[in-house]
């Protein structure tokens, strides 16, 4: 029975070849669309587990906010002074010791990496004056040094940036950062540091020059040598910032800030290979390490990094799941109405088969028949052409993505170019606000202008887009099938259908 | 002797003006070997008696039984199948397909390996237009095709609905004694319905329905 349906669907392929055609044409493009959409899921997927496992997340140990404005409020209740508090408020940080410590209490820690950064000048150097600077206060690398602002003089200084790798320095790892000239430091260097292009020009500085800066707080003086010079493309970078591993700015310490080696460092981030586990070693630095939050300290999970990337890959992929429930809804609609018609119109040599003994079930089987075997057909061309519309549709729909998430990025960071600037003043500094949007914002732009989806159909994709295909078909079937139960032998052949 | 015997059918339909009565307790029995002619006028109930006894309708009341075997307990496709097969006035033949094609198609139904031609040839249709499209063939021709699949079929009981209404005079001989000849040599039951009088004259027995009832 299955042989002789066989022959004659394939007779009825081969005879009503418009018809074949036609049907063979909306398999074929469904089946692109479908293969296309499949294809851009499991690039998005692979590129989501890829970016997951490489980019992973941070976990940072910052300063708690909240618990000092708390703090704060509190001995104002208590009667303090407003001024006297903000005078006196320090900022929190974390000791070396500890931040190795807690890098130590996850297998998903990859690195980790803090800084130790201060103020210098220098008598016989000049700093760089940015664009946007203009007389006003704040902006990277700013600072005023009076608590009054009517009395304040506006000085520029140097920033020590002592940094336990170079590989760390965010420059770098947003891939704005260039050598121009020279080399990188490392742990082993001693009293070197790199420099800015501009600072170096500005100053007439090459490689293995050597010049003193003062800690405008310590007042320690330290004669540093240039072991390179760095260009940053980050039109916001501080030009001013001297980079140095973390022992030579360790020395700009005073002795009892140096603590005999166990000093405070910032920014400490802890770099996971999987971003999954995150929030697990947050969860036990902050049972093991209750002193952090004692010290209103807070371990945080910053996956800003995965995020930024990962947003418009998610994006593509909802789009293509779209694309691929539409194009699925919209073929069942389109084959059911050509099937339905065909049918309608077969209902004659339908009629025939019953009255020659034919079940009814035979000849649903044959309709299938039919469809499966024109749908392989477009299914089969089309696994020739879908992975190239794939590589297409998911790269011009990565780049609109892309486009507009920056669009809103720069809506929700600032148009680039243009100064935010902060009015943090006194000795708190560093203008946190100005420099970490402009640092999220460089680094959005970065991770989405790298952003490349390898678009490639696996024999997974070839096989749900085969099934998917022919669940189509079957869930096609099912209206003009019930039409088919209906017909009556003698209804047709009687001409009265 | 294989025999087909019609056990008091009758059939009914209600329209607009009421109950129609059709069929009335129609009893009649059909041996292997001979060609039956049903007349009737028209509305005389001859299609319907055709469609019951050829199970493309089914019964209301009685039975139809073929060798005692009940038509209720073998089932509509079954009995089509196996016992009966119907040779149409418009042909019904499948049209994207050729006249060896559409014998095929019978040949397949019963599962046996025989070759088409054979058929074509009994009915006196060469290879060659055996290998046209229904479309080319002429109703003449197209007739003997559906012939040419009622026999490939092999079914024992042949039911032919005015078989020769589309046909001139000739063709009608030749389709008549093709007819005769799948009785009287190939000893299949042959039922005819026709306004024929042609036909009916050549026809081993006539049955006449009127008014529901068979005489």
């Amino acid at each position: 029975m299955f042989k002789n349906m066989l022959k004659r669907s394939f007779l009825s392929i081969r005879r009503k070849l418009g018809r074949t055609i036609i049907l063979a044409s909306i398999f074929f493009m469904m089946a692109n669309l479908v293969l296309a959409a499949i294809t851009i899921k499991t690039a998005v997927a692979a590129q989501m587990d890829y970016a997951k496992s490489t980019l992973g997340g941070t976990v940072t140990i910052q300063a708690d906010m909240d618990a000092i404005r708390e703090a704060q409020k509190e001995e104002m209740e208590n009667g303090s002074d407003r001024k006297e508090i903000f005078k006196n408020m320090v900022r929190p940080a974390v000791d070396v010791e500890t931040a190795n410590k807690v890098a130590t209490y996850s297998d998903y820690v990859k690195d980790y990496s803090y800084e130790l950064s201060s103020s210098a000048n220098s008598a016989s150097l000049e700093v760089v004056e940015s664009e946007g600077d203009n007389g006003m206060p704040g902006g990277p690398g700013g600072r005023m040094r009076s608590e009054s602002s009517s009395e304040s003089t506006l000085e520029k200084d140097i920033t020590i940036s002592g940094i336990n790798a170079y590989a760390y320095i965010s420059g770098v790892e947003s891939e704005s950062f260039t050598i121009k000239d020279g080399t990188y430091f490392d742990e082993d260097t001693n009293d070197e540091a790199m420099i800015s292009y501009e600072f170096a020009e500005l100053n007439g500085l090459k490689v293995g020059d050597s010049f003193k800066i003062k800690n405008v707080y310590t007042e320690k003086t330290i004669e540093l040598s240039v072991i390179g010079i760095h260009d940053d493309s980050n039109e916001r970078a501080d030009s001013n910032a001297i980079y140095m591993n973390i022992e030579t700015a360790a020395k700009f310490l005073s002795a009892d800030d140096y603590n005999d080696g166990n000093y405070n460092v910032n920014n400490v981030k802890y770099y996971m290979n999987n971003s999954d586990k995150a929030e697990e070693f947050v969860e036990k630095i902050n049972t093991d390490f209750p002193s952090l939050a004692e010290n209103k300290l807070k371990i945080a999970v910053d996956t800003s990094e995965y995020d930024a990337l990962s947003g418009s890959i998610e994006d593509v992929g909802s789009f293509a799941t779209t694309i691929l429930i539409i194009v699925i809804v919209a073929a069942i609609i389109i084959i059911t109405l050509i099937v339905t018609i065909n049918v309608k119109d077969r209902r004659y040599e339908m009629g025939v088969l019953l009255s020659l003994g034919a079940h009814k079930k035979n000849i649903i089987g044959q309709i299938a028949m039919e469809l499966l075997i024109v749908g392989t057909l477009g299914f089969a061309l089309a696994s020739l052409s879908g992975t190239i519309l794939a590589k297409m549709m998911g790269q011009s729909m990565l780049e609109s993505q892309t486009a507009s998430s920056a669009q809103q990025s720069e809506r929700n960071f600032g148009r680039p170019g243009t100064q935010t600037g902060s009015s943090t003043g006194g000795t708190m500094a560093p203008p946190e606000g100005s420099e970490t949007r402009s640092m999220k914002q460089q680094m959005f732009t970065n991770n989405n202008k790298d952003v490349e989806l390898d678009i490639n159909a696996t024999p997974i994709d070839f096989l749900l887009l085969f099934v998917t295909g022919y669940l189509v078909i079957i869930i096609a079937l099912i209206l003009p099938s019930i039409n088919v139960l209906r017909y009556q032998p003698k209804e047709i052949l009687a001409g009265k259908e | 002797m294989n025999i087909l015997k019609v056990e008091g059918i009758s059939y009914s339909y209600t329209n607009a003006s009421g109950k129609q009565q059709v069929l009335n307790d129609i009893n009649a029995e059909f041996k292997a070997g001979k060609v039956y002619a049903i007349v009737g006028e028209s509305g005389s109930g001859k299609t319907t008696f055709l469609s019951l006894i050829s199970a493309l309708d089914k019964l209301q009341d009685g039975d139809i039984k073929y060798n005692g075997k009940s038509l209720k307990k073998i089932g509509g496709s079954e009995f089509r199948l196996k016992y009966v097969n119907i040779v149409f006035q418009s042909y019904n033949l499948i049209k994207y397909m050729t006249a060896k094609e559409n014998v095929e198609v019978a040949i397949d139904f019963d599962n046996r390996k025989v070759d088409a031609n054979k058929y074509l040839r009994q009915v006196g249709l060469s290879e060659e237009e055996g290998r046209r499209l229904i479309g080319k063939l002429s109703g003449g021709q197209q007739q003997r095709v559906a012939i040419a699949r009622a026999i490939a079929s092999n079914s024992p009981i042949i039911v032919a609905d005015e078989p020769t209404g589309n046909l001139d005079e000739d063709t009608e001989e030749k389709i008549i004694n093709i007819f005769r000849d799948l009785a009287h040599k190939e000893k299949k039951i042959v039922i005819i319905v026709t306004h024929s009088r042609q036909v009916a004259k050549r026809a081993d027995e006539i049955l006449k329905l009127r008014k529901g009832k068979l005489s």
